[in-house]
Order: structure tokens, then C-alpha cells, then sequence
């Protein structure tokens, strides 16, 4: 990997008294898109804010372009930041917001005029915009003059704080299709805070997940989907199913094996694999993750799968592309959720008794204590 | 436009509006029309005489007199709404950025200042401005001449305390437009590459602008009145309309002629409004056709 052009080493962020942030340290490369997730007040704003320079880390390091950042104003950054509510001077045409840092930075008329023009065909933005004003613009077309207007002066880091989260569902889709195209044709590195985890695992290389200042994990998103960290990480991300287990040493060679708490599932061979479980797992209690779609109803007549169980349909929903179902299953406080292809023939009613089954290979081991591997 | 012209039929809404209407009329309408019909008689061994002429009106057109001070009124006026704009932006801008936290005191000082009746502080700035006043009594201290300025009667004066009386108008109208001001605009303007005096050029003070004209148009309509300040500072050498109208109504019992002169003085101040609504109308009309130029 070539070196990194973001490098936040144990960064703390107090407000009076509040700690925003916990020794966060987060590494970007070049060209790399980030996704910082989150709920609501888990610091991911504070980050972004860091990295922007409006707020300076209370203590920690920040390096951009092997740069020392703190204490440099956000106007002598390579980053640029697309806003929230996208920040678009009201009093300004669509030409003179796009070409404002360039009329800063003292660059010829010409030429600002020639990119500006560069970059609304970048957006796929109409020419006859320019001398508008932001207000006689759709929702979606104010977004890539936001967009123009950070992306042109080529920033080696683009900042992005929840701009798409606005829109309605539809404008969205297509303007995350446009982040991603912008994104592979420029190779600027982009971080992009989102509480909208679907949104993350589509644009994303790495996903940083947040949660109370802390970072709960860094990773590629099937990382994050397949093999979370905690289960925080596990429930933020999707739906999932946790079921209980015991975890215990088992012959020799640090080798061990998991028995569910409930009787009424079991596996052949439930021995622990180490890249089948979290590295935080200990001997005892634990948890069990699976994807909702990696459990599979078994039509009568089918052999069983090597792990199975049997319940009674509690309640199900078409969702079209596929049907959810939730099983009510004997020792488990939690119906088993699992989701089937969608078709016109339901496979199975409410109140009906199901056999359900699973592979071993994918189930996920996390730790029963949700505070695993965080530092308090 | 069918609702609106039903609403004008709503008996309710008639009743609501009826008050005001009444006061309105009888306290604004009714003297202005009659000042208008006064303007037109004229006056006999100091009594007024019901006879329609245009007598008042020819003296108020032939005597270049009135006109000095009509002419002195606006420039007094037009200077004054340039100092209360100057003076008051930077400390809008401080209350509505810096002083965030001491706002509130800092809008209860002004707002005391601001009730404490005018006169009193006409009257407090005479004794600080007088020869041998405490300003004066200041510059001796660090080694003036005694009596080394003399500000006091003359327009530099009557100048000092309109601004001094009129500033919170721009201050208030000002503040209230900067503090709407979006905090993400600014720092957009930051993020771009913009100092922090940039951006107050770039992007606060054309989003004042709102209040910036408000503030100006309150303050140039109430210097054309000012009575005051040109009588107790001024100490009465350079007058102004208002007090050229007091002396036809006062000293010279000629009503006519003061009813005269006050529509002269309605006018000017109307006419300059019209003509300041048309600059800035056009100000925002070019940014409107701008803008739908780019449909075309």
C-alpha cells in the first residue's frame, strides 16, 4: 500500500466536558473511499470536522499529505467539504459558487470560466445553469453544484457529511451512482460520513463504524457484514440473528468447540474456526451470528442441512425480491429471522411448523459482551 | 386571486381590520389631507384666511432660502445614513459572531440607551462636547490647550448626535439579518480557501444587505425629521426642516406656509425612497434576470 494520505493517530475530542472522541486512529489512502458510520452523536461529525480543520482534536496527531494538520486553518487544507445542507451561496449564480475557491486562489478569469464549464459537464449539469441562482435549482441539481464547487480545485481529500441524505429514495440512488463514477474517474480520496449503512456498503472500500467516540471497526464492507466485530457492528448493519452458544475448550491444541444453549438446534461437528469467530470470543458464553439469508427453510421431503433446527412461522412479509419469515424456535427468547427468494407460492403459512437449516461455514461467533474489544 | 377577492367580502375579517383602519384615517389620512388643503389658503395680520390661492406655494418655490435648508436636511441625512451603516455593521457583526455569549447584555445596554429619552442625552452631550466640558477637561489632561476644540453649535454637532440617537436603528436591523446568516455558509467560504476578511466581503456583508437597506431607510426617513439635535447641539446656526417648519407654525404663525413646507419635506423623503427601492429593485431584478436568462 502506498503511503497513506490521511493518518489521525489517537485523536480525543472533548466539549467542556463531553468526550466526543476516543483515541481514534484512522488511516486513509490515496484514492480510497471511506465510510464513517454511525448513529446520531457517535462522533463521526466530529471526525469529519477534524479532518476539515474547523475543530481542532484536543489531543491526538493529524497528518494529511505527511503534513502536520493541526492548528492549519481549513482554507490551507487539501480538503474540500460537501455540506449537509450543502452550503450553496444563496447570493452568488451557479458559476460564481462552483468557481469560488478558484477566484480565491487568484486563478485567471479564462480559466476559471473554462473549468467551471469542465465541471458542469462533469455533473451532467446544463451550461444554461451557470448564471442562475441556487434556488431556481432542483434538489438534485443543487447536489452536484455542491459537488462542482468542492471538486474543483482537485482536493486531494474530499469531505463528505451526509449530503445525500435529503433526498428522496429515488434522486439518492442515482446521485450515489454519481458519487461512485466521480469518485473512480477522479482517484480522489473520498470520506463520507453516513448513518445510511446501505449507502456505505455500496459506495465504500472501508467502512469505519462508530459508535459513543469510539471506533468499533475498520473494514472492507464484507468485512463488516460477514465478520463484524461486535454485535453492535452485527445488529447496526442489516438484520441478524444472534443465537446463544457455550464455548469450551475441547481436546488439545487450543482447539474448541460451541454447543448451542437451546436444544432444539444443533450442528454436526461444531468445532471453532478461527476464521469463523471473532478474535474477541473466550471460553463460555458467546454468540452466534447468521444472516438471515443464510438460513434456508427445508421443503419436506429435502435431507437436512448440517446444522438444523425446527419451529413454528410466527409471522412473515413479502418484500418482493424475497419473503422474510420469523420463527418462533423452543430456547430461544428471539424468533429466528431468516429470508427466503421471493415467489407466488409461499412456502409456508403462519402457525405452520418449518425445518430450518444452516451451514456451519456461515455462522459468525461474536462475544457475548457487547463491549468486547472496545477501550472504555 | 378568487380567495383573495372573496377575503375582501369576509365580514369577519372586515371587522378585525376596522380599528385600525379607523385610527389610521382619522390620525393619518385625515391631517395629511388636511395639511395638503391648508397649504393652500393664507394668512392676514397673523389669523388664517379661507382663500383657495397659490400664494404659499410660489413663495415656498421662489425662495432659495427654504431650499438651503431642504438641500442641508437630505445631506445631513445621507451623511448620517452613512455613519449609522458604518459605525453599526462592525458591531452587528460582533454580537451576531464574536460576542455570541454576551448578546443579550450587550442588546440591554443599547435598548437603555435607546429608552432613556432623547433630550436627557442631547442635553449629556452638550456638557461633554462644551469648551469647558469633560472632553475638553480630558484633552487639557494629557496637554492640550484648554479649550482646545470647539464642536459644539454647529453642524459637526448636530451631526454627532443624530448618529449617537439613530445608531441603534442600523445596529438592530443589521445584527438581525447577520445572525440568520447560515454558519455552514461561512465556513463553506473558509473551506474553499477564503480569510476571515474575505469572507466577510464574499458572503456576510452581501447577506446583511437586507438589513443594511432597512436600517438606512429607517434612519435617512427619521433624520429628515430631526428637530433636536440641530436646536441643542447645532445650537440653532444650521437649521434643518424640521425647524424651519416649526418657526412658519410657531413664530411666524403662518400655517400655510408651514403646511407647505411639510409636504416639501413628505415629498423629498418620498422620492428618495422611490428612487432607493428602484436602485435596489434593479439590484435584484439583474440577479433575477440573470438567472432566468440561463432558461432561455
Amino acid at each position: 500500500m502506498s503511503h497513506p494520505i490521511i493518518e489521525a493517530a489517537a485523536i480525543d475530542k472533548f466539549y467542556q466536558s463531553y468526550q466526543a472522541l476516543h483515541g481514534v486512529s484512522l488511516t486513509v489512502a490515496p484514492g480510497e473511499f471511506l465510510a464513517l458510520v454511525g448513529p446520531s452523536g457517535c462522533g463521526k461529525t466530529s471526525l469529519l470536522k477534524i479532518l476539515a480543520g474547523f475543530e481542532d482534536p484536543t489531543s491526538g496527531d493529524l497528518m494529511i499529505e505527511g503534513k502536520h494538520m493541526v492548528g492549519v486553518p481549513p482554507s490551507q487544507r487539501p480538503t474540500r467539504m460537501v455540506f449537509q445542507k450543502l452550503a450553496l451561496f444563496p447570493h452568488k449564480t451557479v458559476a460564481e459558487n462552483i468557481g469560488f475557491p478558484l477566484k480565491l486562489a487568484k486563478v485567471a478569469h479564462g480559466e476559471i470560466d473554462r473549468r467551471v464549464r469542465e465541471m458542469l459537464s462533469l455533473m451532467h449539469l446544463k451550461e444554461s445553469y451557470m448564471n442562475r441562482l441556487p434556488a431556481q435549482l432542483s434538489g438534485g441539481e443543487q447536489q452536484r453544484v455542491a459537488l462542482a464547487r468542492s471538486m474543483i480545485s482537485k482536493p486531494s481529500v474530499l469531505l463528505l457529511d451526509e449530503p445525500l441524505s435529503a433526498l428522496d429514495a429515488k434522486l439518492k440512488k442515482s446521485l450515489q451512482a454519481e458519487l461512485k463514477r466521480l469518485h473512480r474517474n477522479l482517484g480522489t480520496s473520498f470520506v463520507h460520513v453516513t448513518h445510511d449503512l446501505e449507502e456505505a456498503m455500496m459506495l465504500a472500500d472501508r467502512i469505519c463504524v462508530m459508535r459513543a467516540g469510539h471506533m468499533l471497526q475498520v473494514g472492507t464492507p464484507e468485512d463488516i457484514y460477514y465478520r463484524p466485530a461486535t454485535t453492535f457492528v452485527a445488529g447496526f448493519i442489516g438484520e441478524t440473528n444472534l443465537l446463544p452458544v457455550m464455548v469450551a475448550a475441547h481436546g488439545g491444541q487450543g482447539s474448541k468447540k460451541w454447543r448451542f444453549a437451546s436444544p432444539s438446534i444443533a450442528c454436526a461437528d461444531p468445532v471453532v474456526d478461527r476464521t469463523q469467530s471473532a478474535p474477541t470470543v473466550v471460553d463460555g458464553d458467546a454468540l452466534m451470528m447468521l444472516r438471515p439469508e443464510m438460513i434456508h427453510l427445508l421443503p419436506e421431503g429435502t435431507p437436512d442441512m448440517p446444522c438444523a433446527m425446527t419451529g413454528i412461522v410466527d409471522e412473515y412479509f413479502v418484500k418482493g425480491a424475497s419473503i422474510q419469515y420469523r420463527v418462533s424456535v423452543e430456547g430461544l427468547a428471539a424468533p429466528v429471522i431468516l429470508e427466503v427468494p421471493g415467489t407466488l407460492r409461499r412456502p409456508a403459512d403462519v402457525g405452520e411448523p418449518v425445518r430450518l437449516g444452516f451451514r456451519r461455514l456461515d455462522a459468525y461467533l461474536l462475544p457475548a459482551d457487547p463491549h468486547a474489544g472496545v477501550a472504555a | 386571486m378568487k380567495r383573495l377577492r372573496k377575503s375582501w367580502r369576509d365580514p369577519a375579517l372586515i371587522l378585525a381590520v376596522a380599528p385600525a383602519g379607523l385610527l389610521m384615517t382619522a390620525f393619518f389620512v385625515v391631517p395629511l389631507v388636511m395639511t395638503a388643503l391648508l397649504s393652500f389658503q393664507g394668512t392676514k395680520y397673523y389669523r388664517l384666511v379661507w382663500t383657495w390661492n397659490l400664494d404659499v406655494w410660489s413663495d415656498v418655490f421662489s425662495q432659495a432660502h427654504y431650499w438651503t435648508i431642504m438641500g442641508r436636511t437630505v445631506w445631513m441625512s445621507g451623511l448620517c445614513v452613512a455613519l449609522c451603516v458604518i459605525l453599526g455593521l462592525p458591531i452587528a457583526y460582533a454580537m451576531a459572531t464574536r460576542l455570541k455569549s454576551l448578546e443579550n447584555h450587550i442588546t440591554i445596554l443599547i435598548v437603555f440607551a435607546f429608552l432613556t429619552d432623547a433630550v436627557l442625552k442631547t442635553f449629556g452631550w452638550v456638557l461633554f462636547l462644551d469648551r469647558t466640558g469633560v472632553f475638553n477637561g480630558m484633552l487639557t489632561l494629557v496637554g492640550f490647550p484648554p479649550g482646545a476644540t470647539d464642536l459644539l453649535f454647529g453642524p459637526g454637532a448636530t451631526m454627532i448626535g443624530m448618529v449617537y440617537n439613530l445608531l441603534p436603528y442600523t445596529i438592530f436591523t443589521i445584527y438581525l439579518s447577520m445572525v440568520r446568516i447560515d454558519r455552514d455558509l461561512i465556513l463553506a467560504a473558509y473551506d474553499a480557501g477564503a480569510s476571515k476578511t474575505r469572507t466577510f466581503f464574499e458572503v456576510t456583508l452581501p447577506l446583511a444587505r437586507p438589513g443594511i437597506y432597512a436600517g438606512a431607510i429607517l434612519v435617512f426617513v427619521l433624520s429628515l425629521g430631526v428637530f433636536l439635535e440641530p436646536k441643542v447641539m447645532g445650537g440653532g446656526t444650521s437649521p434643518m426642516a424640521a425647524e424651519l417648519i416649526r418657526q412658519s407654525f410657531e413664530t411666524r404663525v403662518n400655517w400655510p406656509l408651514g403646511a407647505a413646507l411639510t409636504l416639501v419635506v413628505i415629498g423629498i423623503g418620498m422620492v428618495s425612497l422611490g428612487l432607493a427601492a428602484l436602485v435596489v429593485r434593479n439590484r435584484l431584478q439583474g440577479q433575477d434576470l440573470q438567472g432566468q436568462g440561463g432558461q432561455v
